[in-house]
């Protein structure tokens, strides 16, 4: 298992990811080209990268149509094959997450191809709030977190 | 086709309701590099002497430079100019605002946006990927900044734009009014929200997803990446990144030092810093930046952003608050309502001194004798003053603007000056080099060198000081070495401001 993980309580919304993930794949800066997208609601000062998780299964591998959701074979990403999509839409649907999106010129979806084994959102991102971890770490990191939270609110009662 | 730059300008006129684009000459964006410069030429062609900032006429201009939007660390700021009615007589003024506005101004296509003329009833703009609609604010007159953003928001179906708008304190024309986005970040020692109520014009809500092309995409990424690395790695910057701005109080590098001298925190005033830290939870970054110096609070009502050690600090000893609650108040105040913090201080400060000395105006506000703590007492006259018994209080002063003669190297382009200026951690030379990957411009320290030294005699001129630097030779060396030089003088000279507006 392998898949980038977010801890939203850490992100300060900058936008790094989002314009490293553009300029290494599209060669420009936008938060449009990007395949990790920032959420925000200003008024609570609450950020969270949106990114695909790399299920284990993929409903947006079950519901396209034509095939071109798979799973990479050398970083278990689960990616688009270009020349198979028709830009449908039915992954985005389909996602729990909001992952996929629709590149901006293509028409095709896009989504995290976890940069060859490299995701280079999780080295921009000095706060840690996306992290990666290759081998199944991700699990570790989240208990760790959920587990502070929870001795936290046992300490406050 | 120009990289790094969008090669256009957005001018707006509230009067007639009508936007327009122009092309800005590549020669123009290579002569002035960023938004200050573009600011300062904008109003170099167009006026002749200072016009009066309420009148409809008076330009308010934002700019960004060649790397806003782009990855390059600490990119995210915004140059802004305008005739500003903090002083006297009208004088040409600018500033620079942190955040993210920029960002989405450069996606919509512009690296300029300049406002003219004066609505007949409030408006707000929404700018949506270069087109622009004039939008009824009357729902949104009166309401706080929070509600206002949230409302925009709203309406548009959007919570990923960015709203940059006023509060109460900039309807009601307070010369001392400032505007906020993200709800955090603020444009000041300008008089902004003074300027946007004179035009009725609540907010501007903005919207740009159009990508920033480079030069040289791949040489970009890896100088990136290798500054944010070094960022990253710096151990003062650990400290930035665990407590925000708060890490450089007390600091021989901190802002803390009065009259050149090193100054050591009382112990008022460390009770104050620690119940301040106490209630800070969570970072906030400006766009593209590794630093996170924001930091949040959580009080009470809940969570809320962008607190400043700067900030905090005029609001807090400056006042001689030494309840870190009080400071909490009175920042929430100045963000709901649209107010300076730094100017909000110096008026606080004044008008409490004011009334030992005996010195306050009978109209203005009056001293709360009957309170004693000292952070209850300046919620109180602050609470008079935006209930209109303080308008018109003088607080002009003689200085055209804060910045004449410090942090340039971050302001042409613009960037963050902590990271460029106090902590030394972005030189003239790697600007140099992200320039040319960005924009194929081959700069050299003396293009830049002679960029400053135009920008400067433009604002000059505009500030009707004449030419005040005769010898040339008395810019500071722009070289790697020299920046902690700027950082002086730019110590020097806020203090200089301070002492101005508080006698």
């Amino acid at each position: 298992m392998s898949a980038i993980s977010i801890l939203p309580e850490r992100c300060t919304g900058c936008q790094s990811c989002e314009m490293v993930c553009s300029l290494s794949h599209e060669g420009s800066c936008s938060s449009s080209l990007s395949r990790i997208r920032m959420k925000k609601w200003d008024e609570i000062s609450v950020f969270m990268p949106v990114v695909c998780q790399h299920c284990e299964k993929p409903p947006c591998m079950t519901i396209c149509p034509t095939g071109a959701r798979t799973r990479s074979p050398e970083t278990n990403a689960v990616v688009t094959d270009e020349k198979r999509c028709v830009g449908c839409k039915s992954c985005l649907y389909a996602c729990p997450y909001n992952a996929p999106v629709l590149h901006p010129n293509t028409k095709r979806t896009m989504t995290c191809d976890l940069c060859n084994g490299q995701p280079l959102c999780t080295q921009v991102c000095t706060t840690r709030a996306i992290s990666y971890s290759p081998e199944g770490d991700l699990s570790m990191e989240r208990k760790k977190a959920f587990g502070q939270l929870f001795l936290h609110s046992i300490k406050s009662r | 086709m120009i990289k790094g730059w969008k090669g256009k300008r957005l001018r707006i006129d509230l009067s007639l309701q009508k936007a327009w684009s122009e092309d800005i000459p590549a020669a123009d964006l290579r002569q002035w590099l960023g938004g200050r410069g573009l600011n300062a030429s904008f109003f170099s062609q167009n006026f002749q002497s200072p016009i009066s900032p309420s009148s409809p006429e008076n330009p308010i201009a934002f700019a960004v430079g060649p790397l806003t939007g782009s990855l390059a660390p600490c990119s995210g700021w915004t140059s802004i100019a305008s005739f500003s009615p903090l002083f006297d007589l009208p004088s040409y003024a600018f500033t620079r605002m942190a955040g993210h506005f920029g960002v989405p101004l450069k996606g919509a296509g512009y690296d300029q946006l300049i406002l003219q003329g004066k609505a007949d009833r409030p408006v707000y703009l929404w700018i949506d990927n270069g087109e622009v609609k004039f939008e009824k604010a009357a729902s949104l007159w009166g309401k706080e900044t929070t509600e206002t953003t949230v409302a925009i928001q709203e309406e548009k179906g959007d919570r990923n734009m960015e709203v940059l708008c006023i509060g109460p304190a900039g309807e009601k024309q307070l010369p001392f009014a400032n505007v906020i986005h993200r709800l955090s970040w603020t444009g000041d020692h300008l008089g902004l929200g003074y300027l946007f109520g004179v035009k009725q014009l609540k907010a501007i809500a903005i919207r740009g997803k159009k990508p920033v092309t480079l030069h040289d995409p791949q040489r970009f990424l890896n100088l990136c990446l290798t500054l944010k690395e070094r960022i990253q790695k710096d151990q003062r910057m650990q400290r930035v990144k665990e407590e925000g701005t708060f890490s450089l109080f007390g600091r021989d590098d901190g802002m803390m030092q009065k009259n050149g001298k090193r100054w050591l925190p009382s112990d008022p005033v460390k009770q104050w810093a620690t119940s301040l830290r106490t209630h800070l939870s969570g970072q906030e970054g400006c766009f593209s930046c590794p630093a996170h110096c924001g930091g949040n609070i959580q009080y009470q009502e809940g969570t809320f952003g962008g607190i400043h050690l700067e900030k905090a600090w005029h609001l807090g000893p400056n006042i001689r608050v030494y309840n870190g609650e009080w400071t909490l108040k009175l920042h929430r105040l100045c963000l709901a309502q649209g107010l300076d913090p730094f100017l909000t201080g110096s008026l606080l400060s004044h008008v409490m001194e004011g009334a030992k000395n005996g010195l306050l105006p009978d109209q203005g506000p009056q001293q709360p004798y009957h309170i004693w703590d000292q952070g209850e007492k300046a919620f109180v006259i602050l609470r008079q003053i935006l209930d209109g018994k303080g308008n018109g209080f003088p607080l002009s002063t003689h200085s055209p603007s804060q910045n004449e003669d410090l942090d340039f190297l971050a302001d042409i382009l613009p960037f963050c000056m902590i990271v460029v200026n106090r902590l030394n951690l972005m030189t003239a030379s790697n600007m140099i080099d992200l320039i040319y990957a960005a924009t194929g411009y081959a700069l050299s320290k003396e293009d830049l060198r002679d960029i400053v030294w135009n920008i400067r005699k433009m604002e000059s001129r505009l500030q009707n000081k004449g030419i005040y630097l005769n010898d040339e030779s008395s810019l500071p060396d722009l070289g790697e070495g020299q920046i902690s030089e700027i950082l002086r003088k730019e110590k020097r000279i806020n203090e200089s401001i301070i002492h101005r507006i508080t006698s």
